[in-house]
């Protein structure tokens, strides 16, 4: 998929850049409002991560322009101004999500893709995970066709941690993923492995779970 | 009591005192005005007597008499002319009885003593007592009616021209003062007066507003400045320990550096998150247009926090009506308002202790929601510091950055909500949240 980073911060738009990289997202980058616009104008982008703070335009103004020369794109709105009538302004103006700064870049890829699956109508929802079946859209763990139940929370730690395969995550980008702003990263981490021992424990009646891996020091990977 | 009222009534009763004053002296007046026009009159009638005798010669009154009385009709007046004695006396006025055709009347009479021909004679005018004051009561009458009106007449004048003088300030207040909520975001022109007092009153209001205006502005664009300028580098820094955790190292020790340093990364990211929550909710960024049921607010606030409610084998009892409606409210801030409190409920209990969520409908008062724990409590001295930014109480479990509360003093200050606290060291606290009504 091809990506758009427009952002005046060139270390920020650097990290971004290599962190989708490495999932295999293909990235273009512009720090002006300018380039951005004369990038769309060139090529055609899956996604454009847009920051509103640009020095030569507004970057609301700059989505509105956008649109027109690139209309099937998914865009993605990240800000550090926070306020609640930006993220109103850019959803009216057609930006499909808003990240406000600073982010966690998973939080961004787990964002990016469920734009992905919403618009773009991935179909494969059903992901292979060990001998196991995810399917994201019926939110459920299947074995042999057999639905394991899982929990909320727990279906949604074990998917972010299947988005990320192959990425150590701490506990606390567990959390944060979950319980939001609220979290509590001393406290919620611990709830992190109660929720990781009963997602083992469900799992391993039906087969083996190797590949969730528990990472000392830092949290857990799963690695396939 | 306002100024207009102040005046009227010190107006009403300054008059009425001026006239109380005047009627019971009135009479008094009246009768010195009388008796001193009636001593002039009987100096008159005396000159007059005296320039007969001058003119045409004493016996013109005495017709070779030795003596000679005269009296009106009435005997209201009368005069008499008698040879005196030796001993020469002043004139005198006084209020003597005289015997006339023998009745005893009480006369104003004035004596003088005079020479004519080396004979020494005394003449005597008199009036009756009685007729001097006969003009008193119709006199007294007439002044009152006058009086009467005129007090009415200059009371309105003033009541009239003081409301007229007032005017601007009334303006003032109403435009200026009355109703004015922070921030000042309409403009209203100057008032016109000719009065210099309230134009200075008007110019300075006008002057401080605007400079409060301009300050609220600039920390509002400060807020919004300070949220960029802090959150870009905190997002860099973040970013960047995000992609060097998933560099292949197998270094454990290097990892767990990192992780750390998340850490404290994530906490300085709060710190500014709630700092700046502060100051949005200080700079009155938020609307308060919210309607909510405290029930299902309750309810959503313990789903989120079900699992450290698990955690610590903590009963949770809730008891709040689920007909109430709470109106003009900001629904995220309140939610976290009440998320901060009962998650202290929560981090500050004993293992296997409770959680009450109460509530208490005070009718045309308060709407009350109670919420108690049987935690370790707080004890005397710190509960009036515990809304305090970065007051710290010395507790030996993990802390927080020691602003949650501070969020949930501000939000209330900022909903007008009061937030009564009371606690027992080692049994547990109680927090009574009451909505204005």
């Amino acid at each position: 998929m091809k990506v758009l980073i427009i952002e005046d911060e060139k270390t920020m738009a650097v990290e971004m850049q290599a962190f989708l990289e490495k999932a295999y997202y293909c990235c273009d980058l512009a720090h002006t409002a300018r380039l951005g616009l004369e990038k769309i104008e060139e090529n055609q982008y899956d996604f454009i991560l847009l920051d509103l703070g640009l020095p030569d335009k507004d970057g609301l103004h700059l989505l509105q322009e956008a649109r027109k020369n690139c209309s099937q794109a998914a865009y993605i709105i990240l800000t550090a101004r926070g306020q609640l009538e930006d993220r109103i302004k850019g959803l009216d103006m057609g930006a499909d999500d808003y990240l406000p700064k600073p982010f966690s870049l998973l939080e961004l890829q787990a964002r990016m893709q469920a734009v992905s699956r919403r618009k773009f109508g991935l179909t494969d929802s059903e992901i292979p995970l060990g001998d196991f079946n995810i399917d994201l859209h019926k939110r459920s763990v299947f074995f042999e066709g057999q639905e394991i139940s899982l929990s909320r929370r727990e279906f949604d730690l074990l998917s972010y941690m299947l988005l990320h395969k192959n990425r150590p995550l701490s506990r606390m980008q567990l959390s944060e993923h979950i319980w939001g702003n609220f979290s509590d990263d001393d406290y919620d981490s611990n709830y992190i492995d109660v929720h990781i021992k009963n997602i083992r424990k469900k799992l391993s009646a039906f087969a083996s779970v190797d590949w969730l891996q528990t990472i000392r020091h830092v949290g857990y990977k799963i690695k396939l | 009591m306002k100024l207009f009222t102040k005046l009227t009534l010190f107006i009403t009763l300054s008059k009425m005192v001026i006239a109380i004053l005047f009627v019971l002296l009135l009479p008094f007046l009246v009768e010195d005005i009388a008796f001193r026009y009636n001593d002039y009159y009987l100096k008159e009638q005396r000159k007059k007597v005296l320039n007969v005798i001058w003119k045409n010669g004493i016996d013109a009154y005495l017709q070779g008499e030795e003596n000679y009385g005269s009296y009106t009709m009435l005997k209201e007046e009368y005069i008499s002319m008698e040879p005196a004695g030796k001993n020469n006396l002043p004139d005198t006025i006084a209020t003597l009885q005289r015997v006339v055709e023998g009745d005893t009347l009480t006369y104003r009479v004035l004596s003088h003593i005079f020479d004519y021909h080396n004979r020494r004679y005394m003449l005597e005018v008199g009036k009756k007592t009685a007729t001097i004051s006969q003009y008193n009561r119709p006199l007294q009458k007439v002044a009152l009616y006058v009086l009467f009106g005129l007090i009415v007449f200059t009371t309105l004048v003033d009541l009239i021209f003081t409301r007229l003088l007032l005017r601007p300030l009334g303006v003032i207040i109403s435009t200026k003062l009355v109703n004015r909520k922070f921030p000042f975001k309409d403009h209203i022109p100057p008032i016109r007066t000719t009065t210099t007092d309230f134009r200075y009153l008007d110019d300075s209001l006008i002057e401080l507003m605007g400079k409060i205006k301009e300050a609220f502005e600039k920390e509002r664009e400060f807020t919004s400045n300070a949220s960029h300028e802090l959150m870009t580098p905190i997002a860099i820094l973040q970013n960047k320990m995000e992609n060097l955790m998933v560099e292949d190292s197998p270094d454990e020790e290097l990892q767990k550096k990192i992780v750390g340093m998340m850490k404290t990364l994530n906490r300085l990211k709060k710190i500014v998150h709630s700092l700046l929550l502060i100051s949005r909710i200080e700079n009155d960024q938020f609307s308060k247009t919210d309607s909510l049921s405290p029930y299902t607010l309750v309810t959503d606030v313990m789903e989120e926090l079900e699992h450290r409610l698990e955690e610590k084998q903590l009963r949770f009892n809730m008891n709040i009506s689920r007909q109430i409606i709470l109106h003009n409210l900001n629904h995220d801030l309140i939610f976290q308002l009440v998320y901060n409190i009962l998650n202290n409920a929560i981090k500050y209990n004993k293992p296997g202790g409770q959680i009450m969520a109460g509530d208490k409908l005070i009718p045309g008062e308060a709407y009350q929601l109670i919420i108690s724990d049987t935690g370790m409590g707080i004890s005397e001295q710190e509960i009036g510091t515990i809304f305090n930014r970065f007051k710290k109480v010395v507790r030996t479990e993990q802390e927080g950055y020691g602003l949650g509360l501070s969020i949930v003093s501000t939000i209330a200050e900022y909903h007008d909500i009061k937030i009564t606290v009371s606690s027992t060291v080692n049994a547990g606290s109680t927090f009574i949240i009451s909505f204005p009504s």
